[in-house]
């Protein structure tokens, strides 16, 4: 046989101890619940492994005793025996040996001379997995050495380990530190652009001397040295920041294990049956985040099963598994993780949320009417909401899902509920991977020099002065069938006036527009131009302005400034607020005429809601096509607006249903849509619509003279 | 001639492999059952399979059975750390059984060849 096997003995070597050393670990880790199947399981394939490569290298001894180990972990596995200490401290001695083993091997890489198993060892294992209570250490054949100790007999060693435990703080001070550094490199990259501008400005002023040109040429080959230093410095100090970020790094599994124990308990106090199934618990995440999502996690899951899951004859009654499903599904995406948890249960019940709402007085019977179902869902997230009979925490933790929001958004994260009716509810986190370092945008408005989170903002468009249109007293322009509403970022946020020689350039008839969203609303910012875009490190604000819900943090731009990174939901609490104070000039005619507004984007019926009511209008709105025809044939209404392109249901049809309604046959329909073409104007025609406005050419005036005609 | 060795310890899928080269075959390692899957579509021209029974998620006589199912009749030769001859019981149709043992130098190749030249 021309192979010689022998040479893979090193690399086995290798994984022996790397086997070994996850044996150990895993083995100190079982504690005494023995629940944990997923890491007998992996403590099941370590040694299995073990063995196997072993007897191919015919390392009988390692082998042998290997196999015995395995048997125990198996019966452990599959519940035939349960751990005690002894168990345990049988195993951790078979691992002590066949550590030892390998490290004979390793100063005498010839399976020769492989010193025999230990038969009383591989004896004890053996009747400790067939259910045996391990033997006393007693035994009377266990202190009888097999042979006499020779100098061969491998004894106790020190095995280098490929990892190693450090002080939490002085990892911190590492990141910190290293920080630093990223920012103290972000000066010397000014610095250098400093640099070449005097060399720029030395040589256009082209009245060198002898002396001056050498200086010069000296002055330039140091510049370039430098640069070249600079640079290749920028990728060394950048792969340290992310290798010391990294260090922060922990896998999902260790919000997601507990977990596991957390649903199997629950479900056993609350008698529902349930599986857990979990994917994705492999991604990484800032230490930080894993904390500090422990808790909004659990919450989550405790309210799946207490108010998601049906109980177990509700669920056969409604034809499904007695046994309910809870499912978390971890994605990475780029920077960001997205953290499904989902229930099969009843889903949310939309009638409920609607009554609740109402008793507790959190808004009118007919505020409550013009909200979507996907808005009504999303009360829930309302501080005191949750804490009723409605989705009321569990076991009498006063936690709200608001405070799960908070949580979430303190995260700079997004949380989102989505449900349908019988079929379960899904909540979405969003998270960022890590809180140390994040994508920005810095732009500047106003002369301020603001910071953004990537993740909010959708696009940065710029938009012809013409295309501005005004609804509402609000400035609005129309992105791809919605209506934006526009708002000045230092009148937003209150920042004082700060004038500057350099003024917006004089051709302002271009507005350049930073388009934010959060869930499905989206505004836009006016902004002067973008300065950056880059991941920076995010500072968090000093204890005394922590309290400060605008800013999330702070940020570096070049080594002199420091940027307020501003936290995209607080922005639009304040578009909302200050869009309060536009209402408040209505024209009141004596009788108030109903109009039904359906369009499935949210800022498009808001808006024009706006201008409806500003004229004197009550207003309902419905998200698609179903959604009208439903509030259609529930309500009465004088007028009824649709947009076209709609999920479910568009507005063509809906206009064609409408007409077959003995009530609508003759109430004006009139479509709202960014469909330009002639053949949809007579198409919306035929199927009954009374007028057809673009929304690119919207005019408030052409649409409210519209409906007064209309409506006579 | 090229063959696929599918075995989640790499350390024995090399030296199967490492037994299959010594006797003039080319191998191909794949770490799971997926990954085989994807090699065998890849490469249309690989005549035989050796396969780790005890795997994770896809187990050696699961990988085998979804061949099958795929309608593959390439041979296939299961490798364990245990006894072969209760696997032999469940899945008869199997080409062959090995025990993953030191003589596995010389019994893997006189296999191979049986079945290549059946």
């Amino acid at each position: 046989m021309a192979l010689d096997i022998k040479k893979f003995i090193h690399r086995f070597i290798d994984e022996a101890r790397e086997q070994l050393r996850m044996l150990e670990e895993g083995l100190g880790q079982l504690g005494a619940q023995n629940g944990d199947s997923e890491l007998v399981n992996s403590l099941f394939r370590a040694a299995h492994t073990l063995k196997g490569s072993s007897r191919m290298l015919k390392l009988l001894s390692i082998s042998d005793t290997a196999h015995s180990l395995e048997d125990v972990l198996g019966a452990l596995r599959e519940r035939k025996i349960g751990l005690d200490d002894a168990t345990r401290d049988l195993m951790l001695e078979a691992v002590d040996n066949l550590g030892n083993l390998v490290e004979h091997l390793a100063s005498q890489p010839n399976p020769a001379s492989l010193p025999e198993k230990s038969v009383s060892l591989c004896q004890r294992l053996s009747r400790a997995a067939s259910g045996d209570a391990a033997a006393p250490l007693a035994d009377t054949a266990e202190f009888a050495p097999a042979q006499p100790p020779t100098e061969t007999r491998p004894g106790p060693m020190l095995r280098s380990a490929d990892s190693v435990r450090l002080k939490l703080d002085s990892l911190e001070q590492l990141i910190r530190l290293m920080s630093e550094v990223t920012i103290s490199q972000a000066g010397l990259r000014e610095l250098l652009d400093d640099a070449r501008q005097l060399a720029r400005n030395w040589d256009a002023t082209s009245l060198h001397s002898g002396n001056d040109s050498r200086l010069f040429a000296d002055y330039q080959q140091l510049y370039q040295n430098l640069r070249d230093l600079i640079g290749a410095q920028e990728s060394l100090v950048q792969n340290l920041h992310e290798q010391s970020l990294s260090l922060r790094m922990l896998p999902l599994t260790q919000i997601l294990e507990p977990a596991r124990k957390l649903v199997r308990e629950l479900g056993r106090e609350l008698e529902k049956p349930v599986e857990l199934q979990i994917l994705g618990e492999d991604i990484e995440l800032d230490r930080l985040l894993i904390e500090q999502l422990t808790e909004p996690v659990q919450h989550l899951l405790r309210n799946a099963l207490d108010h998601g899951l049906e109980n177990a004859a509700q669920r056969q009654a409604a034809g499904k598994n007695a046994k309910g499903l809870i499912r978390i599904h971890a994605r990475q995406d780029g920077g960001w993780v997205s953290i499904d948890i989902s229930d099969d249960g009843a889903g949310l019940n939309v009638d409920k949320i609607r009554q609740k709402a109402l008793r507790q007085q959190l808004f009118t019977e007919e505020e409550l009417a013009k909200k979507s179902s996907a808005e009504l869902k999303n009360l829930i997230f309302l501080p005191g909401f949750s804490t009723s009979s409605l989705i009321t925490e569990l076991s009498g933790r006063g936690v709200g899902l608001d405070v799960v929001k908070r949580n979430v958004e303190e995260l700079q994260g997004m949380i989102e509920v989505t449900s349908t009716e019988g079929g379960g509810t899904t909540f979405n986190l969003r998270l960022p991977l890590t809180l140390a370092m994040l994508r920005i945008l810095l732009v500047e408005a106003g002369n301020h020099l603001l910071a953004f989170t990537a993740q909010h903002v959708v696009e940065m468009i710029y938009v012809d002065e013409q295309a501005m249109l005004d609804i509402a007293e609000r400035q609005v322009f129309v992105l791809r069938n919605e209506f934006i509403p526009v708002f000045e970022p230092a009148t937003l946020i209150g920042l004082p006036e700060k004038r500057s020689g350099i003024r917006p350039k004089a051709d302002s008839r271009q507005q350049l527009m930073l388009v934010l969203q959060v869930q499905h609303e989206k505004i836009a910012l006016r902004i002067d131009h973008m300065v950056d875009e880059r991941d920076l490190v995010i500072k968090p604000l000093p204890a005394h302005l922590a309290r400060q819900p605008l800013v999330a943090g702070i940020v570096n731009h070049d080594y002199r400034q420091l940027v307020s990174l501003l936290h995209a939901p607080q922005l639009f609490s304040l578009a909302q607020r200050s869009r309060g104070h536009t209402r408040n000039n209505i024209h009141q005619p004596d009788k108030r005429l109903h109009v039904l507004v359906v369009d499935d984007s949210l800022n498009t019926r808001e808006i024009e809601k706006d201008l409806l009511e500003a004229w004197g209008y009550q207003v309902t709105l419905a998200e698609d096509g179903q959604d009208g025809l439903n509030k259609a044939r529930t309500g009465d209404f004088d007028a009824i607006l649709t947009d076209v392109e709609m999920p479910v249901m568009d507005g063509f049809t809906l206009t064609s249903h409408l007409r077959q309604e003995e009530r609508y046959r003759h109430t004006p329909i009139i479509i709202i849509t960014s469909r330009e073409k002639e053949s949809d104007r007579r198409r919306g025609i035929e199927v009954g619509a009374d007028a057809y406005i673009v929304k690119g050419s919207f005019d408030q005036n052409s649409l409210i003279d519209t409906l007064k005609v209309l409506l006579g | 001639m090229k063959i696929l060795v599918v075995d989640d310890d790499l350390l024995a899928a090399e030296m199967t492999g490492a037994i299959l080269e010594a006797s003039g075959y080319q191998p191909l390692i794949a770490e799971n059952a997926i990954e085989g899957l994807e090699l065998l579509g890849t490469n249309p021209d690989i005549a035989m399979v050796v396969s780790d029974l005890n795997m994770p998620l896809v187990s050696g006589i699961d990988f085998f059975r979804e061949l099958r199912e795929q309608g593959r009749q390439i041979p296939f030769i299961l490798l364990t750390g245990d006894a072969p001859d209760s696997l032999l019981q469940s899945e008869p149709d199997l080409n062959a059984c090995l025990t993953k043992d030191f003589d596995l130098a010389e019994t893997l190749p006189s296999i191979v060849s049986q079945l290549l030249h059946a």
